[in-house]
């Protein structure tokens, strides 16, 4: 049961009051999940009012000439229990009133006025302060650019238009798609390539102020007023915006949805154009690169940010809008707090923010949605900008959790501790509130969670020898593959030559020659000549032994037992080989081992302690992932290599490690890295399971710690990394 | 010399004070404002009063030589220099010297050491706690001469008005040789003769008088902010008005407040703020407040609805709101129809019915209804409740329902004191109250030590586990001291109990006088032979502030008087006043309190911890561990009262200045 008391002890400061609405004031009306609301917007200043019928009925009644206490008694006699209380006109009229939607025949008392002025300051630094993540800096009015604009494009912002844009964008999809590589190399260029982030955003402030024109010239478009643009620095990046607002009064949601997505529509057909310019374009032309950057920001940002309803961004207002939930996020923290009010702490009397089903799923829906995605932001913008500036990170970190965690949990303990809903039960709540806080103590605090810390390995062998051709030729047949395995003397590929064919039916035929010469010299009993001619036979028979054995190396055989590693020959197939080029490698499968790499910095605190007994270990490998080998790490004495043992774990061949740009080999790397030899529990398992020269996942189990046990001790040596740099 | 004040200078410095708008403050900048004001009074430290007070002191030998025509031409110096302004340091201690030695002359009393200091902290817009007994009113008149010397007008302002008449009587003589026209606002004073009064530098009155005059100066003035528009307001008290204050305002505006038993005037009557109301003529209600005074009477506890005794609220359960609507449906008025109203009545008339008690929160006289203040125990003959709960008190008394008022203007007292430029006050119980004395008036608190050591003996506390016995217990140990020729007051909480005692010990044939709020006009009487050996004095708590009994030999020689008090209060201040009109300067007296289970204050207060009282008490009376125990629960309970009353006084607040920031007009 809700409490509505009738009367009001202040209503003697409103009785006789005759209020009106000011005359610029606008009302339209609105529909929300099939009720009527009706806008009271002031243009001017652009504040805005939703009022349910009733009390737009009352304040329908406020025209000056009738006094508070008349209307409300009008209000009683038409709506008997729904019409406003005397608290809820006292309300009312307040808010409208500091709203400056009210005119009343008072004097206005100038310290009033002031002190709200210098209130209303007070609160907008207080809430940019707190929102430091997205600070607004006011520049100038638009609203007459966009008036001289907007005519100017009218002709393409209706349904034509819009469909011109679908093909526009289906257009740019198709011919951007089949370039897939090229865009991805695009993008590893301009990862590696600083020169260009500059342009970047250049041009990602020019996409932004298109798409920020897009949501203006739509309000104008529909009537709205534009009054204010300006720069917000979001998380230190500037970034347009404009104050688009005034659609909020628009009868239909179709409009507003309209001006909310007006922005990524532009910006969307900017990275269309530019999708079409970048196709077309010379490589490295410059006009080409910008093109690609205007693409891929416009394009990229846009589906990330804009598009994001859990951000308060164009998605947000637009799902809002949609489904005709004003106020959706408010209103679903409030949501989310009366849920808990009522079922944990099991309050009485209690107004739940919506009374209707479906908007309440919906508010519920969000609010956690919301509140997930909050906490996922949170950690990951913390934790990158801790990476690359600490102390800035951390500030921030701390910022953004008071602001986002902190406070809204004080403000609750506060309400605990002074509302007066709670004064019967105070006692109890508190009990319940701190229970939740031990609950929320023992959980990081005392219960042991594993503790894991994951790095990269690579898969070597410890006896291998290189085979290398000792002919020459084509790659004919290939007998055995990369991790067959193969007996000693097996074939592994034969090759073919037919120059050596060739050859060998040359010098037959010049022995011949030479032995019919030699007979003949020995027939004329010329010993010179039979001298010479032996000579002769002697050199040609050695030649075909040379092209027979050449012939014969031609299948190439594995020196001894093992598996097959290394190149992969099928793909090369009738490729050429000279003479001492290596073709594969033969591994003994039985001498395996799996060296991880972690980062110096991690390595060295992972085993501080534990640098002769090893960690517990599971292997995983990346080409067959159900496999485990369980092991122990014990770290190598060779700390601080900058040398990889393979290049599969750099960037170059597809591992985590970031590579110094100038080396070629791709196995030298910026960062110190720690060399951590694991032995398997079972080798055989690992001989099974394991190619040599194959990149593995390791995770490396430390007992279970609690969690914050965890946490405070990864920030301690977070920081003793830092503070030695 | 007299005062004069012109209209128009009136109407000036009502508007000028009516420019004041204290500020609530909260989070941090209260947290400020309290930091800057302990810096500000930081160096006004005992041992400075106790100097200050030397050094006055020091001075007197000279004055004492002086002959009366030259204390006189001494005083006016002095009294020049400070309307002027030129109130330094020297000139302030030989101002108090001279008020002390004009105040020796004048009464016979010489103001001790601790009483110039806390003259000197009152200067220095302090609270000041004074032990009770140790002579507040002669220090209050040492310190409201600067004051009214500096600030052109003081208001004095006392529990009742038995002691503002009493006071500025007895002060008089005082104030008149120090060149300053006193003057007293009580109910009986007419409204015509009070302009006069308020235009003289010392006034004493209570707060209730001089908050609704000033409300009633707020109404007169309208929206007027400057008084150049005011001129019309004052010409249309006509060339015939014959008093200064015809039509323009009584008060010439809020200048400085010295407040005696500044915890009950500041605090404890902070929870209601003050209405000025009037008829309201246009509906007749009364057969509507009759039908749902019947149908409260026809609905069943527990099955029907729920009370709340605490916060004084009732709710209907289902099959109450059923049983509403059923036996509302024939009943004509509209009203009825509106389900929500007609419920809201019919709670307002269980609330009526359950939780006010005739000779508890009111008692009938003359056939109506009289509201008794919680606090002083006197009547509020002015006022009623709000929003028809006084129409339904009456309907449930089957009384004449007088017309509902309608709120003219409304203030709230924190506000009211809040809007004085300078505010002191002392009192004998002000340290428990010190936390909110420094958030909402900001003012910090001083205690002066005693002059002499009490001499009052604290007899241990009697817990009983029945009321009954506890009457019983109360009645024998009254007749037992009554046998030693003691004098004895006793305090009950209500009239009701008061009287119920009286009838006890008339049964017991014990002869005794009753003072509560029925009998006010015997007061002085009564409290004038309350000292003498032998007496009985059953009193509510109208004996609990600024009642002076004095010994007579007989009963000093006995032990001296034995307060009783029947039952704990909603504050432990409003005990401590209670048992301090025992043992007065120095003079001999014991005081006990009896207390039982069935007592409203843990009744309501710890009704947990109450089953288990009940569970471990014995005998009807708890001894031992029960006994501790017994003690310990009722100041829970009476913390939880006075938690809950802080809070209610910060509502009240809280509402004043949402109300004063958001509403049009200020």
């Amino acid at each position: 049961m809700n409490d509505r008391p009738t009367f009001s002890p202040f209503w003697h400061r409103v009785r006789l009051m005759k209020p009106r609405l000011r005359p610029h004031v606008q009302i339209t009306r609105q529909q929300y999940r099939g009720r009527r609301w009706h806008v009271v917007h002031d243009p001017t200043s652009n504040q805005f009012y939703r009022l349910n019928p009733i009390a737009q009925d009352f304040v329908g009644m406020l025209d000056g000439t009738r006094g508070v206490e008349e209307a409300w008694k009008a209000s009683l006699q038409k709506f008997g229990d729904m019409a406003p209380t005397q608290n809820e006109v006292i309300q009312l009229i307040s808010q409208l009133y500091s709203a400056n939607l009210l005119a009343c025949d008072t004097t206005p008392e100038t310290d009033q006025l002031l002190r709200r002025g210098r209130e209303r300051i007070k609160k907008k630094v207080a809430a940019q302060a707190i929102g430091i993540m997205y600070f607004k800096i006011r520049m100038f009015n638009p609203d007459r650019l966009l008036t001289l604009a907007e005519p100017i494009i009218r002709p393409i912002l209706n349904i034509w238009g819009f469909l011109a844009w679908c093909v526009l964008l289906v257009a740019a999809l198709v011919t951007v798609l089949p370039e897939w590589d090229r865009l991805a190399q695009g993008f590893d260029d301009l990862r590696g390539d600083p020169s260009q982030w500059i342009w970047v955003g250049i041009v990602f402030v020019i996409t932004k102020a298109i798409h920020e024109f897009g949501h203006g010239v739509l309000c104008k478009r529909f009537g709205g007023q534009v009054p204010e643009f300006g720069i917000m620095l979001l998380v230190l990046f500037p970034s347009p915006y404009v104050d688009a607002s005034a659609c909020w009064a628009f009868p239909s949601k179709w409009k507003r949805v309209a001006v909310g997505a007006g922005g990524m529509i532009f910006e969307l057909a900017v990275a269309s154009v530019a999708a079409f310019v970048w196709v077309s374009g010379q490589p490295g032309d410059l006009a080409t690169k910008l093109a690609y950057n205007a693409m891929l920001t416009a394009s990229i940002s846009t589906v990330l940010f804009n598009a994001n309803p859990l951000m308060r961004f164009d998605g947000y207002y637009i799902l809002a809008d949609w489904l005709e939930v004003p106020n959706l996020a408010q209103r679903s923290n409030k949501m989310l707090m009366h849920l808990m009010q009522k079922y944990v702490y099991r309050l009485r009397n209690l107004t739940a923010p919506s009374s209707l089903r479906g908007e309440q799923a919906i508010l519920i829906t969000y609010g956690l949605a919301a509140l997930a995605y909050r906490i996922f932001l949170f950690i990951t913008i913390t934790l990158y900008v801790m990476g690359k500036f600490f102390a800035i990170g951390l500030l921030l970190a701390v910022w953004t959790a008071s602001a986002w965690f902190i406070i809204p949990i004080g403000k609750f303990l506060h309400w605990h501790a002074s509302s007066p809903q709670h004064s019967e039960h105070r006692l109890r709540g508190w009990g319940i509130s701190c229970a939740m806080i031990a609950l929320v103590v023992i959980a990081l605090g005392m219960v042991p969670f594993p503790d894991r810390r994951r790095g990269e390995g690579i898969v070597e062998s410890l006896d291998r020898t290189t085979v290398y051709f000792l002919s020459e030729g084509f790659i004919d047949i290939v007998h055995k593959r990369a991790g067959d395995h193969v007996e000693a003397g097996e074939a592994i590929v034969t090759f073919i030559n037919p120059e050596l064919e060739k050859r060998a039916d040359a010098v037959l035929a010049q022995l011949e020659e030479f032995q019919v010469q030699e007979r003949s010299a020995r027939a004329a009993g010329e010993i010179g000549g039979v001298q010479i001619a032996l000579e002769r036979i002697r050199v040609a028979q050695e030649n075909l032994d040379e092209v027979r054995r050449m012939q014969d190396d031609l299948v190439v055989r594995a020196p001894h037992a093992g598996v097959i590693a290394g190149m992969d020959l099928e793909s090369r197939r009738g490729g050429f080989l000279k003479r001492a080029d290596p073709v594969c490698e033969v591994v003994d499968p039985s001498r395996l081992r799996v060296v991880a790499v972690m980062e110096q910095r991690q390595a060295a605190w992972l085993f501080e302690g534990r640098e002769t007994v090893g960690l517990p270990v599971s292997v995983r490998f990346y080409s067959s992932p159900s496999t485990l080998i369980e092991g122990i790490g014990i770290p190598s004495v060779e700390a601080g290599q900058k040398i990889m043992p393979s290049a599969a774990l750099t960037f170059v061949g597809g591992g985590r490690a970031e590579p110094e740009m100038r080396d070629e080999s791709g196995r030298v790397t910026k960062r110190p890295w720690f060399p951590v030899r694991i032995e398997a529990e079972n080798p055989a398992d690992l001989i099974a399971a394991a190619f040599p020269g194959e990149r593995v996942k390791v995770r490396f189990d430390l007992p279970p710690r609690p969690l914050a046990a965890q946490w405070l001790d990864r920030l301690q040596k977070e920081m003793q990394g830092r503070v030695q740099l | 010399m007299s005062q004069t004040v012109t209209r128009y200078h009136a109407l000036f410095e009502s508007l000028r004070s009516r420019r004041r708008k204290p500020e609530n403050r909260k989070g941090l900048d209260l947290f400020a404002a309290t930091a800057a004001m302990k810096v500000r009074h930081a160096r006004v430290t005992l041992g400075y009063l106790r100097r200050e007070a030397e050094r006055i002191d020091a001075l007197a030998p000279d004055l004492k030589k002086h002959s009366d025509r030259a204390l006189d031409d001494v005083v006016r110096t002095v009294r020049e220099s400070f309307v002027r302004g030129r109130a330094e340091v020297a000139l302030v201690r030989r101002a108090f010297a001279c008020v002390r030695e004009v105040a020796r002359r004048e009464t016979g009393e010489e103001a001790y050491i601790v009483q110039l200091m806390g003259a000197v902290a009152l200067y220095k817009g302090r609270i000041v706690e004074m032990v009770t007994g140790e002579g507040k009113t002669l220090t209050g008149s040492i310190a409201a001469v600067p004051l009214a010397w500096r600030h052109k007008h003081v208001h004095v302002f006392t529990v009742n008005d038995y002691l503002a008449a009493r006071d500025a009587e007895s002060r008089a003589g005082i104030y008149r040789r120090c060149a300053c026209e006193v003057g007293a606002i009580t109910q009986s004073v007419e409204e015509r003769e009070r302009a006069a009064i308020y235009a003289r530098a010392i006034v004493y009155g209570t707060p209730k008088q001089i908050t609704a005059d000033w409300l009633r100066d707020q109404i007169r003035l309208g929206q007027l902010s400057t008084a150049w528009t005011g001129r019309a307001l004052l010409s249309r008290g006509g060339a015939g008005a014959t008093h200064p204050g015809a039509g323009g305002p009584l008060i010439p505006g809020l200048h400085a407040c010295l407040v005696d038993e500044a915890d009950a005037v500041l605090i404890d009557e902070g929870v209601v703020p003050l209405i000025i109301a009037r008829a309201r003529r246009e509906d007749d209600m009364a057969a509507i407040y009759k039908d749902a005074a019947e149908i409260a009477r026809k609905l069943d506890a527990k099955a029907d609805f729920t009370i709340d005794h605490l916060r004084r609220r009732a709710d209907l359960t289902r099959r109450g709101e059923h049983r509403t609507a059923q036996l509302s449906e024939r009943l004509e008025d509209p009203i009825w129809r509106a389900t929500r109203r007609a419920q809201e009545l019919v709670r307002q008339a269980l609330v009526a019915r359950h939780c006010y008690l005739n000779g508890h929160q009111y008692q009938i006289v003359d056939g109506r209804v009289v509201i008794v203040d919680e606090y002083t125990g006197r009547f509020l003959p002015d006022r009623s409740w709000e929003h028809g709960l006084h129409q339904a008190v009456e309907a449930k008394e089957n009384l004449e329902i007088t017309a509902d008022r309608e709120t003219l203007a409304r203030m709230s007292f924190q506000r009211f004191f809040r809007t004085y430029p300078f505010l002191c006050g002392m009192t004998g119980t002000a340290a428990d109250a010190s936390g909110e004395m420094q958030r909402v008036y900001e003012r910090p608190v001083t205690v002066v030590p005693t002059n002499r050591p009490l001499a009052r003996l604290k007899m241990p506390t009697r817990v009983f586990r029945s009321s009954e016995a506890r009457w019983n217990a109360v009645v024998d140990s009254i007749a037992d001291l009554h046998r030693q020729r003691r004098p004895v007051l006793v305090g009950t909480r209500s009239i009701e109990a008061s009287e119920l005692l009286a009838a006890r010990l008339t049964a017991r044939g014990l002869v005794h006088r009753v003072l509560n709020a029925s009998f006010d006009k015997d007061e002085a009487d009564i409290v004038a032979q309350a000292g003498r050996h032998g007496t009985i004095t059953v009193a509510t708590n109208m004996a609990g502030r600024g009642t002076d009994i004095k010994l007579d030999r007989e009963s000093r020689e006995h032990g001296g008087l034995h307060v009783m008090l029947t039952e704990m209060h909603s504050a432990k201040r409003i005990d401590r006043q209670f048992i301090g009109r025992a043992g007065r300067q120095g003079d001999p007296g014991s005081s006990q309190v009896f207390m039982s289970l069935e007592d409203e204050l843990v009744r309501h207060q710890a009704p947990g911890l109450l089953g288990y009282l009940r569970a471990i008490a014995g005998s009807d009376e708890l001894s031992g561990v029960a006994r501790r125990q017994a003690l310990a629960v009722f100041r829970i309970a009476q913390r939880r009262a006075e938690a809950r009353g802080r809070r209610m006084r910060t509502d009240v607040l809280r509402h004043d200045d949402w109300i004063e920031k958001h509403m049009p007009g200020g």
